[in-house]
């Protein structure tokens, strides 16, 4: 059933942008009835990240999170599948889990004592006796399920809407870079214990379209944390020759070359150690170009709403609470392989570096406020911002697949994330969604061709 | 799962009213320095291999196991040791620290101190609650309110912080960071 959205006919997105010049105008991160529309047209359309894997390993495991503004428990079956439903009995309404995690053999409602199993059935009723015969058919009323959920290498994605092409072909050729980061090494990746959850003041897409390619911003945002964490040290000038913006119909990763610049800025020697140690079986697994761009200075993003910067290991979602306020929710992400010694490692420099507390990222917060809450005036709000730099620089690059330019101070990741945006707000139907880039991978596995061929 | 040694230690006895007075100035006298963001006296009241931990908490059932105020493998906010807090506090001096300028405006309360005595004759139990205020801009704010738990080794006659665990009473960090400190 596709998802009702009681706003009626839809206005051309297109015209908060023009692509072509690079500019956008800055109503979309201040009205409320654009707001409410990409929860309709985006939020209850995408497929959307729930969980890793590693995350709910036993049967009965749950997690909550949102999808959009939409609460869903996330669950491990027996048969070692996962469900998803949504966290809100069909009686009255009420969450009938509170919990961010844990394992449960049901989900019971606290209002009437309604009950289901971690299948989402409803199994019973408190004082079931005072239904009368034909009142309810219990097999009708379970909790209401995703509409679709699949995985790519430990990721959990899901989607309301059952008319959403596969994961596979949502997610395209960036499967290509994503095993740069999910599959540098035999036995995948995990994430490490705990999830660390703020509130920013600002609009959900600032957070996205800083980690899908704003590199400009680091060596000023952060130059303070730089220097603190790595001797007071600013940091190095990016090669725009060998650095570049890489983009998968709105999904975008935008990284240099050099194979190191954000396993440095973790500053954790043992780590840096170890990834020189397996950097070679690394590059007979994913190919040359992967494993130099696997631990460069780079920042990725999932479209709408994940982001990770892949030799950092820091993995998050920005979860819009209206257009001024978005939830952040943070995980650290490893290999499994590695020895408890360097997830360690890893889980404090993450924790120095990114998250709340972090050295770099306790910058960013303030921007993004700032960015968002000017456009409560009405006459701020109606000026353009300026989104053209690099417009000129794309190439054909026969080793990367997606739209790639190159130097990665660049907003190029950022206008096609926009331009995705637009396409998504625009489309009645998924048949509707135009297709921005031509696909290299056509259907075969990512693992089959580490190296990218000129189609 | 690693837990530290001093988090689940147990004090022996109420410390003499001349020890809980030494005390309780030591705790003033740090707030008044991160109030101040004096950040170099207040490393200086640290011994050299101070632990510094604050755990991210879930929201979790009563029935769960998962031992989330300890395990310092979890993901936490704070995890350090004396390098560590001190390469954070060096942002702060690099006059490029964007979101301490204007200066952030700190107080932290700190109240409902117990001293207790330990079965190292120099190392002290400490339990105290914090409000900490901070304000900033025109009307940035926010309220952190917790425990901790702490230990403190007398080191050539003073007092000096050897342990810390900081308990925040929030789920969701309501607020847009953590640059603060408890």
């Amino acid at each position: 059933m596709p998802i009702h959205n009681i706003n009626g006919p839809r206005p051309d997105y297109s015209r908060y942008m023009d692509i072509d010049k690079g500019w956008i105008d800055r109503r979309i991160f201040a009205e409320q009835s654009i707001y409410e529309q990409e929860l309709y047209q985006i939020f209850a359309r995408c497929w959307l990240f729930l969980a890793h894997d590693s995350q709910i390993p036993n049967p009965g495991d749950f997690i909550t999170t949102h999808m959009g503004e939409d609460n869903v428990i996330i669950v491990r079956q027996k048969d070692n599948s996962v469900k998803a439903f949504l966290n809100s009995c069909p009686h009255r309404g009420n969450k009938v889990c509170f919990a961010d995690a844990g394992n449960a053999r049901q989900f019971v409602c606290n209002y009437h004592g309604w009950s289901f199993d971690n299948e989402g059935s409803l199994k019973g009723m408190h004082e079931e006796y005072c239904y009368d015969e034909g009142d309810i058919d219990k097999s009708e009323w379970g909790l209401k399920p995703v509409a679709q959920i699949d995985s790519y290498k430990g990721l959990i994605f899901a989607t309301f809407d059952e008319t959403a092409p596969s994961l596979e072909t949502y997610l395209g050729d960036f499967r290509w870079y994503l095993d740069a980061l999910l599959d540098n090494e035999e036995g995948g990746t995990e994430f490490v214990g705990g999830t660390i959850k703020s509130m920013i003041g600002a609009n959900w897409k600032f957070g996205v379209e800083n980690f899908i390619g704003d590199a400009y911003h680091a060596g000023w945002t952060h130059n303070s944390g730089c220097r603190a964490m790595n001797n007071g040290e600013p940091f190095p000038p990016v090669d725009m020759q060998n650095s570049y913006h890489a983009s998968v119909n709105g999904h975008g990763w935008e990284f240099g070359m050099e194979g190191v610049g954000d396993i440095f800025l973790l500053g954790r020697p043992k780590v840096m150690e170890y990834y020189d140690r397996i950097r070679p079986q690394m590059e007979k697994r994913l190919g040359a170009v992967r494993s130099k761009i696997f631990g460069s200075v780079a920042s990725a993003s999932i479209f709408p709403n994940v982001s990770f910067l892949p030799g950092i290991h820091t993995f998050r979602t920005w979860n819009p609470k209206g257009p001024f306020e978005l939830e952040l929710k943070t995980w650290v992400i490893v290999n499994k392989e590695m020895a408890e010694e360097i997830k360690d490692d890893i889980t404090k420099g993450v924790m120095c570096t990114f998250g709340p507390g972090g050295a770099f990222e306790m910058d960013d917060g303030e921007n993004w406020e700032n960015c968002t809450s000017v456009n409560r005036g009405v006459v701020t709000r109606q000026e353009k911002l300026h989104y053209a730099c690099g417009i000129n620089r794309k190439i054909d690059q026969p080793d990367m697949p997606g739209i790639v330019y190159r130097g990665q101070y660049n907003d190029s990741n950022q206008r096609l994330f926009y331009q995705r945006w637009a396409d998504m707000m625009n489309a009645p139907t998924w048949d509707d969604v135009p297709n921005r880039y031509q696909s290299r991978l056509n259907g075969r596995s990512t693992r089959d061709i580490p190296t990218m061929k000129k189609v | 799962m690693s837990i530290p040694a001093y988090i689940l230690e147990t004090g022996n006895a109420v410390a003499s009213l001349e020890l809980i007075s030494e005390v309780e100035q030591r705790l003033y006298r740090e707030a008044r320095m991160l109030d101040d963001e004096n950040y170099k006296e207040w490393t200086a009241m640290m011994t050299e291999d101070i632990h510094y931990f604050m755990p991210g908490i879930e929201t979790r059932y009563r029935k769960d196991r998962t031992d989330q105020l300890n395990d310092t493998s979890r993901m936490a906010f704070y995890n350090d040791n004396l390098e560590e807090i001190g390469k954070r506090l060096l942002r702060l001096e690099t006059g490029t620290a964007w979101s301490e300028d204007p200066a952030t405006r700190y107080c932290h309360i700190i109240s409902n101190i117990e001293v207790e005595t330990t079965d190292n004759p120099e190392e002290y139990l400490v339990y105290s609650n914090f409000l900490v205020y901070r304000n900033r801009l025109e009307r940035d704010e926010d309220t952190l309110i917790g425990s901790r738990k702490d230990i403190w080794r007398r080191e050539d006659g003073v007092l000096k912080l050897a342990k810390r665990r900081i308990v925040l009473k929030q789920n969701v960090l309501i607020s847009k960071n953590m640059n603060v400190y408890f």
